[in-house]
């Protein structure tokens, strides 16, 4: 069902105003310099969302483009960008043509199952670290719209290959007291005389420089690589994560209550 | 009884008169409790002698005012202390007088912009002469205004303001009976230049073009028109040799920033530093850092004067920590390079020549598909001050290490829109950081660091307490021994510390200030 909802907004998508190969070539150029470091030099993904599926997260209508271009996606990293009319607009027919055909949904990276996805993201200890709405630890990354905000790629490696790209909010950092205890967790604050992480636990722990024999920072990402997980179980959990697409302001709605004004 | 007791209230509630005349900024060091002009005197060393807070008490520093603005916006500003009155400038065209004993504040302004017309940045601060304090607005105007009532006397537009395209930031500098500025907007198609007002009436007396027009000389450095819109901003203050009667000042980038197909040649004057007549704007010479820059590095860098013995015969200097990654030894005479040595990462120079020109690396230009080059495109080094210490005869200055991925496409000039020729972006696999670094200015070696989590923009303040005061983009501001770079005293402002901070004495009492964020900072020893 929500594929075919995708489907019926890729034909109310309208068309692109005529480009010309010189419009296509600076729109190219303009990608390459302000979206390819976060989604990848040919749309594929990264950082950011992948935009060669010719579907978009925020509307796939020229005007949506332009807005989540023009003001950004507020709670994400994706800023805001001051670009010229004719430069946005070769951007977007940029943006659109790479999708050229790959606007098969049933490709083979997602042929597994949503339901037993789940299964075995439940039965490998994923929630031990990750949280889906209110559920699981608030340790690693949230899932919650894993799906909408990363391309079946870039979960993939992030699943057999955790520590190919590290998220700057997720490194890894290591403190050695005094008395030789080592202390691991994603490191929320460094500065040049204390650190703040969170450990494992969820629990904040704090340190001054010091006080403490050594900071070591985590080369490798904290998430174990998943990379023995069958073929079969590694398709169902990209195809549970895919479809992971909540708002991005789950748990802010706000309860009135009647009378109290 | 009654009457002469209100006239003794009004006589001494009004901030006194300021008499700060040429003689006085010529020999600024000689009243080590006043700060006279933006860099502390006309050499930039940044160095006090004063030892009242020194190494074995700063431990004991702390707190003593706070100054709030309660305005958005963020100081970047050195205040001038003149005879226990503070006078500072801040963003978006304010402008205060402060008690410098307590904080409190004795006027304020507020530059009035045209109607519609959007103008925000920030400032470096004021220059004094006489009872007239000087600074720019960030819609490009120089202003003079009356010490003892912050009035606006005179006003006078450096560019039109064009929608941004022109802007202006830096202090001005005093030199006889002239105002001196510089302008901003090199990322925005300008062809920059240094100008000179007549302090008492504001009218122009010259400008010096540092792009030369076709037909001129240096002009056969630009391709085509390229010139016209070449850059070459001046937008942070001079340094000023009396006995020479030389003005230095440090040249920006050329435009379009990262695009130089289309501007091919040196591109004098951008990236250099230029020696001038004050009298008439006439230059002296030239000495050109980085030629042809397609990198950002702005020579804004702090151009500081000093006399030392340099090979068995003193020589007066000019040195510069270049945003490039070089620290530069001159001769401030002739302009003759004499030295030349990386402080910090770089991987786009193989070596300066025996002149000083870089022997450029391969694969050191932007790309459409990006460069990864070490320093960044915020550089090595940038407008936060150095300071120099001639009891440890050391250069102390902040260093960034951090490097980019530089992009490049051919620039379409739109009036008042970015004119970059594309952008750079951080380089993500790999952490920055940044440095305080005490240099031996005759040699190019370092003496110690002081590592930074990360590359910070705070510049130093050395006094003769064998101190060096610093701060980091994390917020703290701290105390270290000149001598061994220990860490001696700090303390977490709440806000990264993009400024330089100073010092001055009050009824017997030393001060070290930072307007950093919305805040004064104030320190003191307890009394």
């Amino acid at each position: 069902m929500k594929l075919a909802g995708i489907a019926v907004l890729i034909c109310c998508a309208a068309a692109a105003p005529e480009q010309t190969g010189q419009d296509l070539a600076d729109g190219k150029a303009t990608f390459r310099s302000n979206c390819a470091f976060c989604h990848g030099l040919v749309g594929g993904g990264g950082r950011g969302p992948a935009l060669n599926l010719g579907r978009f997260l925020h509307g796939s209508a020229d005007d949506d483009i332009k807005g989540v271009i023009t003001r950004g996606v507020p709670g994400t990293t994706m800023p805001s960008f001051d670009f010229e009319k004719d430069e946005l607009a070769h951007l977007i027919a940029y943006v659109r043509g790479l999708s050229g055909e790959r606007n098969n949904f049933n490709s083979p990276q997602l042929r597994g199952d949503p339901v037993r996805g789940r299964n075995v993201y439940e039965h490998s200890g994923c929630a031990g670290c990750h949280r889906v709405g209110n559920e699981g630890s608030v340790f690693g990354p949230e899932l919650t719209r894993i799906g909408a905000g990363r391309s079946i790629e870039y979960i993939r490696a992030s699943i057999v290959d955790p520590s190919a790209d590290i998220p700057e909010d997720y490194a890894g950092v290591t403190v050695v007291t005094r008395e030789g205890k080592r202390i691991t967790g994603v490191r929320i604050n460094e500065d040049t005389f204390t650190v703040q992480l969170r450990d494992a636990s969820q629990n904040f722990q704090m340190f001054r420089k010091d006080e403490v024999q050594q900071v070591i920072p985590e080369k490798k990402s904290l998430m174990p690589a998943y990379s023995s997980l069958s073929q079969d179980d590694l398709q169902n959990l990209l195809a549970y994560l895919d479809a992971l697409r909540g708002g991005l302001n789950a748990g802010a709605d706000v309860k009135k209550e009647k009378g109290i004004r | 009884m009654r009457r002469g007791a209100w006239c003794w209230l009004v006589f001494t509630s009004l901030v006194p008169a300021q008499n700060v005349t040429y003689d006085r900024l010529v020999h600024a060091l000689s009243e080590q409790q006043n700060w006279l002009t933006y860099w502390g005197d006309y050499s930039a060393v940044r160095h006090r002698d004063l030892k009242q807070i020194n190494t074995s008490n700063v431990k004991d520093l702390r707190v003593d005012w706070i100054y709030q603005t309660g305005q958005a916006g963020s100081f970047e500003t050195v205040p001038l202390v003149v005879d226990g009155v503070m006078y500072l400038t801040g963003p978006n065209g304010y402008a205060y007088a402060l008690d410098a004993r307590s904080g409190r504040q004795l006027w304020l302004y507020k530059h009035a912009f045209p109607p519609g017309r959007k103008a925000d940045g920030v400032n470096r601060g004021f220059a004094i002469l006489g009872d007239r304090l000087f600074m720019v607005t960030p819609d490009a105007n120089v202003i003079a205004l009356d010490t003892r009532t912050g009035r606006l006397i005179w006003q006078t537009e450096m560019a039109p303001f064009n929608n941004g395209q022109y802007t202006a930031t830096l202090a001005p500098i005093v030199i006889k009976d002239k105002v001196i500025v510089g302008i901003s907007g090199a990322e925005f198609g300008i062809r920059g230049f240094i100008d000179a007002y007549d302090a008492a009436t504001g009218k122009r007396d010259w400008r010096f073009w540092t792009v030369p027009a076709k037909g001129e000389p240096g002009g056969d450095t630009w391709l085509g028109d390229s010139w016209a819109r070449g850059g070459g901003s001046t937008w942070m203050t001079g340094t000023y040799d009396p006995q020479l009667n030389t003005l230095y000042w440090g040249v920006g980038n050329p435009g379009p920033d990262l695009y130089g197909e289309s501007r091919k040649g040196d591109n004098l004057y951008t990236c250099s530093l230029v020696a001038i007549d004050p009298d008439n704007g006439e230059l002296k010479w030239h000495f050109q850092f980085s030629p042809h820059d397609t990198h950002d590095w702005d020579a804004a860098e702090t151009p500081m004067l000093l006399d030392l013995n340099w090979k068995g015969r003193d020589r007066r200097l000019v040195v510069q920590a270049n945003r490039n990654a070089f620290f530069y030894v001159l001769d401030r005479e002739t302009g003759e390079f004499l030295m030349g040595k990386p402080f910090a990462r770089q991987n786009w120079a193989t070596e300066l020549d025996a002149k000083g020109r870089p022997v450029l690396m391969n694969n050191q230009e932007p790309s459409p598909e990006g460069t990864k080059l070490c320093p960044g495109l915020a550089g090595a080094a940038n407008w936060m001050a150095p300071s120099y210490n001639p009891d440890t005869k050391l250069f102390y200055f902040a260093v960034r290490e951090q490097c980019d991925v530089y992009y490049t496409n051919p620039a379409v000039y739109i009036q008042g829109r970015p004119y970059w020729g594309s952008v750079s972006r951080g380089v993500t696999e790999e952490p920055e950081w940044g440095l305080l670094k005490a240099l031996d200015p005759l040699t190019g070696e370092s003496k110690w660091d002081f590592r930074y989590f990360h590359a910070p923009w705070a510049g130093t303040l050395s006094t003769a307490g064998g101190l060096i005061f610093a701060g980091d983009q994390d917020g703290y501001l701290m105390a270290f021994d000149a001598k061994t770079g220990k860490n001696l005293w700090r303390m977490n402002t709440g806000n990264p510390i993009i400024n330089s901070p100073m010092t001055y004495m009050v009824h017997g009492r030393q001060y070290v200030t930072m307007p950093s964020g919305s805040a004064v900072l104030t320190f003191a020893l307890p009394e």
